[in-house]
């Protein structure tokens, strides 16, 4: 089922590549249909296992990926629709795929762990699954910002600088999505915290290196905006550490969620 | 019909007769009145000025293109008091599918000084609508304008003709637009109170600068520039660096044989503004900057020969699509020729409708002998219905014929069917009996088509 977002979504990758070649009108519209077909392909799949199960599905590792794509695309689509600038989709869109690969080609498990409910519960998947698309988005706003503020820097003014926007609103982008994913990262963690009191779980500790790694992310993302505040840091710094951060929130999520964590197997 | 182009322009005459001949100055709407007043060359009353600093273009519909010529020539040396033999050499003139495509090739910008400069449209489609205006515009000249707005647009969304700056003030202000988004709240400090410096802060005041700060070794000077540029402040030589801490630009003009601003100069420069980006232009030689301040983070350097080789580039890239841009011209032109060569067909598809017509007429009156005889009410009533079923029996039968005529896109198909009709149904002979205010057709069925 996951396998039908994932080929609009390769779709929509062919249309913002092309988009970002020609950069007509006519390549414009048709990658941001692409990517709304995809996105609106994706939901249904999702509000269908939903009503399926009960609960947004979001209890395995499998179905928090294909959550978690979701959301990326979905901010991803309202940045592009009130700012205007799709340049970034040839740069989200490889993201979105590999991840979406995953759900594609694993079956979603079907035990669900009986703990595993409850509001909290979905406060803290929901608020993090969202905290990390937002850190996806900044990391690669992040990313174009490095090959523009090169292309200025060096003055070969060439592919990115005729397609980009400014520097000035790449950085802006980057810290308005490194603050809606630090609040939501933070209200995730407290949530986790919380809930696992609650629920009297054993194995949730620091130990885990789910949490130890969440923590590490929440420590890093902290860090950025107090330098971003504080200490003046502002640009190609900025960009390298949410790359750093998503790199670290990237390791949570993939490898560390099927290999390593003994309490968040989801 | 013909449409004919008589005009000059930058590439043909030099900028003292391209003043003299300026309608903008003179009044664009008069010279369409005086125009219409004269019809030169049998015109249909169509007519259209293009004035812009850089060409002066006349587009008419007439039937005599020799006279028309000639005419006009005089109606400009007439209009502008400038002596007809200072015009005439740098006259250009064409008709047509040519003329179309010079104004194609005008509205796209590739006739232009700088290629691809983007204002000529905006000219182009305010000469369209003066001559709306002056109702000079008929359907031949109304079809030629929407053509080459379709042109224009076209060029410029469909190629980069119009893309990057080619001057070096704009070159500039493209950077800095890039690096701070928008220029609007942005401070500008220049050093020097030359005229380099002068006229790129302009530029960027034009684009929106809140605050230009003129900084020079004397005051007096610096004082005399900011109000050349007008809204600017001065600054002394010794308060420099409060005022480049505060600004986001640096334009650096002065003739000073060593640079002004060290890298360790920039570097105590940068530290209280806290990562916010400076971007410096060093348009003086020798260099005014320290080309080893580039490399301090947020620093953007870019002298004179930077700025030139962009300018260069975005040249060079703007050739690269000239082909493109022809190409749209071709495409659009080809849809004009068509609509032209349907228009070939009319005087036929008139004079066979003529010829039906009084047909139609010769019949209906040798019928009304007969009716006179009936009793008058049932008469009149008689006389209405041959009437009205005569005309939609010729009305009918010359439907698809007409249709057919009109469909025909090949001019040499559409001058053998012309041709055929007119002799299948003697309409020359006809014309030649009647007394029709439809002029001779068939010379007029072809030439939009042989000028190809």
């Amino acid at each position: 089922m996951n396998l039908i977002p994932l080929v609009l979504y390769f779709c929509a990758f062919v249309g913002y590549s092309l988009h970002f070649a020609r950069r007509t009108p006519v390549s414009a519209r048709l990658a941001t249909t692409m990517l709304a077909a995809a996105t609106l392909a994706h939901t249904f799949i999702i509000g269908m296992r939903t009503m399926q199960v009960g609960q947004v599905p979001v209890f395995d590792a499998t179905s928090a990926i294909s959550m978690f794509v979701w959301l990326l695309a979905v901010a991803y689509l309202y940045t592009e629709v009130t700012t205007d600038e799709r340049a970034m989709g040839v740069f989200i869109l490889p993201l979105i795929l590999a991840l979406q690969a995953i759900p594609a080609f694993k079956a979603t498990s079907e035990v669900r762990s009986s703990v595993l409910q409850g509001p909290l519960f979905g406060v803290h998947v929901s608020s993090l699954l969202f905290a990390y698309a937002s850190f996806a988005l900044a990391f690669v706003i992040g990313l174009t910002y490095v090959l523009l503020f090169k292309e200025i820097k060096t003055k070969h003014l060439g592919v990115f600088y005729a397609r980009l926007p400014s520097l000035q609103v790449l950085d802006q982008m980057n810290q308005r999505a490194i603050v809606v994913g630090w609040v939501f990262l933070t209200i995730g963690l407290v949530a986790g915290v919380v809930f696992a009191l609650q629920a009297h779980v054993p194995t949730m500790s620091i130990e885990d290196p789910k949490i130890f790694v969440a923590l590490i992310s929440w420590v890093v993302y902290s860090f950025e905006l107090f330098a971003a505040r504080r200490i003046g840091w502002a640009g190609r710094k900025t960009a390298y550490l949410s790359a750093l951060g998503f790199a670290i929130v990237l390791l949570n999520f993939v490898p560390i969620s099927y290999l390593f964590t003994s309490s968040h197997k989801f | 019909m013909h449409l004919l182009l008589v005009g000059i322009s930058h590439k043909t005459a030099p900028i003292d007769l391209r003043e003299r001949v300026d309608f903008q100055a003179r009044g664009v709407e008069l010279a369409l009145r005086t125009l219409a007043s004269r019809r030169p060359g049998g015109s249909a009353g169509e007519f259209a000025v293009l004035s812009t600093c850089n060409r002066a273009e006349l587009y008419i519909a007439c039937d005599d293109v020799a006279t028309a010529k000639s005419e006009l020539l005089s109606f400009v040396s007439a209009f502008h008091d400038v002596d007809h033999t200072a015009i005439e050499p740098h006259v250009y003139d064409v008709t047509d599918l040519e003329a179309a495509r010079h104004l194609f090739r005008v509205a796209a910008g590739l006739d232009s000084l700088v290629v691809g400069e983007p204002q000529i449209l905006g000219q182009v489609k305010e000469a369209h609508s003066a001559a709306r205006q002056a109702e000079t515009a008929g359907p031949l000249l109304n079809r030629l304008f929407h053509a080459c707005f379709a042109v224009g647009k076209r060029v410029r969304t469909e190629t980069n003709l119009g893309s990057g700056a080619v001057s070096v003030g704009y070159a500039a202000v493209n950077l800095a637009k890039k690096i701070f988004g928008t220029l609007e709240g942005r401070s500008v400090v220049v050093l020097g109170a030359g005229e380099m410096g002068k006229l790129t802060a302009q530029h960027m005041k034009s684009q929106g600068v809140r605050q230009v700060t003129i900084v020079s070794r004397t005051i007096a000077h610096a004082a005399r520039t900011a109000e050349a540029i007008g809204g600017a402040t001065a600054a002394r030589w010794e308060d420099m660096d409060a005022a480049l801490s505060a600004s986001d630009i640096v334009i650096t003009a002065t003739g000073a044989a060593t640079p002004i601003l060290t890298k360790a100069r920039v570097e105590s420069v940068m530290r209280p503004r806290r990562g916010r980006p400076l971007f410096v232009i060093d348009i003086a030689v020798p260099r005014d900057v320290e080309p080893a301040a580039s490399e301090i983070e947020q620093v953007f350097l870019y002298n004179i020969d930077d700025l030139q080789a962009s300018v260069r580039e975005n040249l060079a890239r703007r050739a690269n699509e000239v082909s493109r841009a022809e190409a749209i011209v071709d495409e659009e032109l080809g849809k004009f020729a068509t609509w032209l060569r349907s228009r070939g067909v009319i005087p036929t598809v008139v004079a066979l409708r003529q010829s039906f017509e009084s047909i139609r007429r010769a019949e209906v009156e040798r019928l009304d002998f007969k009716l006179s005889a009936l009793p008058a009410d049932v008469r009149d009533e008689a006389r209405a219905r041959v009437d009205e079923i005569t005309h939609l029996l010729v009305e009918k039968l010359l439907l698809a014929p007409t249709e057919q005529l009109k469909s025909l896109a090949d001019p040499e198909t559409a001058a053998t069917y012309a041709d055929a009709i007119t002799r299948v149904f003697a309409l020359e002979e006809a014309e030649q009996k009647s007394d029709s205010r439809v002029e001779p057709f068939r010379a007029k069925t072809r030439p939009s088509g042989r000028q190809r």
